[in-house]
């Protein structure tokens, strides 16, 4: 069996996670809970984690499958460069941003799901994965050679000589000089 | 193209209807259960606490209790193998079972009742002390304390992890990539159904047990004028001028049974009864393993025995090797049935596992295996039409070759009348797999005088260099093979001009793109005197 790609777990977990970090946000500030502040912090987190995590990762082996419309969000994340394409620091960010949600009973679901998609992104770390972008393959234009503006030096091949003489009555309308004399009764 | 409608009806038409009766019976309960809970009398006082928080929580933990009960039936793998009869919509098993958890409205029952922890602490009643969870009024909005995490928030937040946890391991590329996470978590399915049923047992909604010796909203003699006069302006607006009823006694608050107890345990019972039989019948017989053979483009074929075991052709089996891993169970479709045949290619991931048997194997010492099944999957139904199409990519003639080998053993008691086999391969070599299978029952048919009887298509998808089966024992095939992809309107048009009138079944077994134009052709074909029907193979 191929290695195991941690990473793509921890993706999917972690866009579940910010989903759920963003609702339990969404009811803490529309029920005006205690510390409403947290769940606003929750609301922000949740959809940051969701764009960062949209666009999947290019798969070390293997096709990879691109989620809809994620190009754009691929561009984004690649502008980064090793900020988001390095594990330790996504796990690290994660592991950040739930804390904030532990302090409030409506996001502590959230909490707890984004610190577990951290834990596999740190495990998917220390496996050596990275995020690689999905692009599209820019196939390279199909040159014509550059030899087209050179004319050939040399005629093209011709049959050897005792093939190419001509009969001694047709020496006339012969397109070339034979290469043989020829007399009459050959 | 014109939409056949005969033929939308027999593909389409069981899966838009029991999607429709799924949805229709999950608003109904919702909605049964919002009025139950928003104007029945014995949950007057918990409403007029809670509000709308208690209505929308309790419709959608009835939703939740249906879909949770119906999960489970799906994945009875033996008892819909012995319904299996006619009923195509079964195949769809797989379809069904994830379009459930998706209707797990975790979410909504999840934010009603986080609603309902606020509203108890802001409407505590000194009233009705019965009724209330929280210790005090404002438990949770003023003071420092979190309100105590009773026995449902927990269990309710544990149940919530671990659906989560399923959830995420389940999609389509974790399925292909890592078969095994998807696996170990989906069997957190046991500790879910075991904390459900621990957390329907809080007992934090009451319902009022005394309503005909307490009706809602009487008068009491010692309780505060501010509550009889809200009573009575309530009252008031139905039957003004009617005398107000005085209770007779003190309202008294009840938790009503755990009613996920009993939605949840017949189909709990029923699936580990299965999984116990399953069990049984997988370790009572030992299999012999007897022999193992190489053929090429990684391809190996298992033979084995298993006492007692009659396989139907078209069924397949679910593999363990011990030696391997103790809990993986990987599906295999049989070649042929006596003794039972499998082949898979070693370089498909799910099955890369069990590529370590074939090293074991190559050194004779054989290991055990247990085999559970025989289970049936769609390409059953190949005998019950008079004219089938099977269409095979690649690795996926398997399922195939063991109805080939049933009509080579006795094609007379079939209903079947003629039978297209289509095959697409990348490599030439694939073919050599099953060719004398092939030209086998290519020439029991010529000599018993059937020769419209089976229809070969070979197709090569790789068109690089000349290709071509030059063995003269394989004329037969080498004759019907075709370089690049299959032009599937027209072989469809070939089929319908040749059988009019007739019900065609469709068989594929293959990659995605193949069955799903297959699927849009049987639909929408011209030829409406024939009715294609679809029926999809699928594992994971």
């Amino acid at each position: 069996m191929g290695k195991i790609e941690w990473a793509m777990w921890a993706n999917e977990q972690a866009l579940a996670a910010g989903l759920i970090y963003a609702t339990g946000g969404i009811v803490g500030v529309a029920g005006q809970f205690r510390g409403w502040q947290f769940a606003a912090f929750g609301i922000a987190a949740g959809v940051f984690v969701c764009l960062l995590e949209y666009p999947r990762s290019k798969r070390g082996k293997g096709t990879s499958v691109e989620r809809t419309g994620q190009y754009c969000f691929t561009v984004c994340v690649n502008a980064f460069g090793p900020l988001t394409r390095n594990y330790y620091v996504r796990a690290f960010l994660h592991a950040a941003l739930c804390v904030p949600g532990g302090f409030m009973l409506a996001t502590v679901l959230g909490c707890v799901c984004l610190g577990i998609a951290s834990l596999i992104y740190l495990s998917a770390a220390i496996h050596g994965e990275h995020w690689e972008p999905i692009l599209p393959r820019t196939e390279p234009p199909k040159r014509v050679g550059d030899s087209i503006k050179e004319p050939p030096q040399n005629p093209p091949p011709r049959p050897p000589p005792e093939l190419r003489r001509k009969k001694a009555d047709k020496l006339e309308t012969a397109a070339y000089d034979n290469p043989m004399s020829v007399t009459v009764n050959e | 193209m014109s939409v056949a409608l005969k033929s939308w009806r027999a593909n389409e038409g069981p899966k838009h209807l029991i999607t429709m009766v799924w949805i229709a019976a999950n608003v109904f309960l919702f909605w049964k259960t919002f009025m139950v809970y928003f104007s029945e009398a014995q949950y007057y006082y918990l409403h007029k606490m809670l509000g709308l928080g208690l209505c929308i929580s309790r419709a959608s933990a009835s939703v939740l209790n249906f879909n949770c009960s119906l999960v489970l039936l799906p994945m009875c793998r033996s008892l819909l193998t012995f319904l299996r009869g006619s009923q195509r919509l079964l195949n769809r098993r797989t379809v069904f079972h994830t379009c459930l958890t998706y209707a797990v409205i975790v979410l909504v029952h999840v934010s009603a009742h986080l609603v309902n922890m606020v509203s108890f602490s802001v409407r505590y009643s000194e009233d009705f002390p019965g009724l209330n969870v929280a210790q005090y009024r404002g438990q949770v909005t003023h003071t420092d304390t979190h309100m105590d995490i009773f026995f449902p928030g927990v269990t309710g937040v544990l149940l919530v992890l671990v659906l989560f946890l399923m959830f995420t391991a389940s999609s389509y590329c974790i399925r292909v990539s890592s078969y095994e996470i998807f696996w170990y978590t989906h069997n957190l399915f046991i500790v879910f159904y075991v904390i459900l049923m621990v957390h329907v047992a809080g007992g934090a909604l009451k319902y009022q047990s005394n309503v005909e010796t307490h009706p809602p909203g009487c008068v009491q003699n010692n309780l505060s004028s501010w509550t009889n006069h809200r009573a009575a302006g309530e009252k008031g607006t139905e039957s003004s001028g009617a005398p107000q009823t005085v209770c007779q006694e003190e309202a008294r608050f009840q938790p009503h049974f755990p009613q996920t107890w009993l939605w949840v345990s017949a189909p709990l019972c029923l699936y580990c009864a299965e999984r116990f039989y399953r069990f049984i019948r997988s370790s009572a017989a030992p299999v012999t393993i007897v022999s193992v053979i190489s053929h090429p483009c990684s391809v190996v074929e298992l033979r084995m025995l298993k006492s007692g075991f009659k396989p139907h052709p078209g069924q397949y089996i679910l593999l363990n090797c011990p030696s391997v891993s103790s809990f993986e169970n990987h599906p295999f479709t049989l070649t042929t049935v006596s003794p039972f045949v499998l082949v898979w290619k070693c370089v498909f991931l799910p099955t890369c596992n069990i590529s370590n048997l074939t090293v074991c194997c190559a050194f004779s010492s054989h290991p055990r295996v247990h085999v559970d099944g025989p289970f049936g999957s769609p390409s059953e139904e190949v005998f019950n039409y008079e004219v089938s199409l099977c269409v095979a990519g690649g690795i996926g003639v398997t399922p195939f070759a063991c109805v080939l080998q049933a009509l080579f053993d006795d094609w007379r008691q079939y209903k079947l009348k003629r039978l297209y086999f289509v095959w697409v391969c990348r490599d030439l070599q694939s073919f050599y797999w099953f060719a004398d299978l092939l030209c086998g029952l290519h020439e029991r048919l010529w000599r018993d005088n059937r020769p419209d009887y089976l229809n070969v298509q070979l197709y090569l998808s790789n068109t690089q260099g000349l290709q071509s089966i030059s063995e003269e024992r394989y004329r037969f095939l080498s004759s019907r093979l075709r370089i690049g992809r299959p032009k599937w309107k027209l072989i469809f048009q070939e089929i319908g001009r040749a059988n009019q009138l007739k019900r065609v079944g469709v068989f594929c077994c293959g990659p995605k793109g193949i069955s799903k134009a297959l699927h849009t052709l049987c639909n929408s074909n011209p030829h409406t005197e024939t009715a294609f029907e679809y029926n999809k193979e699928s594992f994971s």
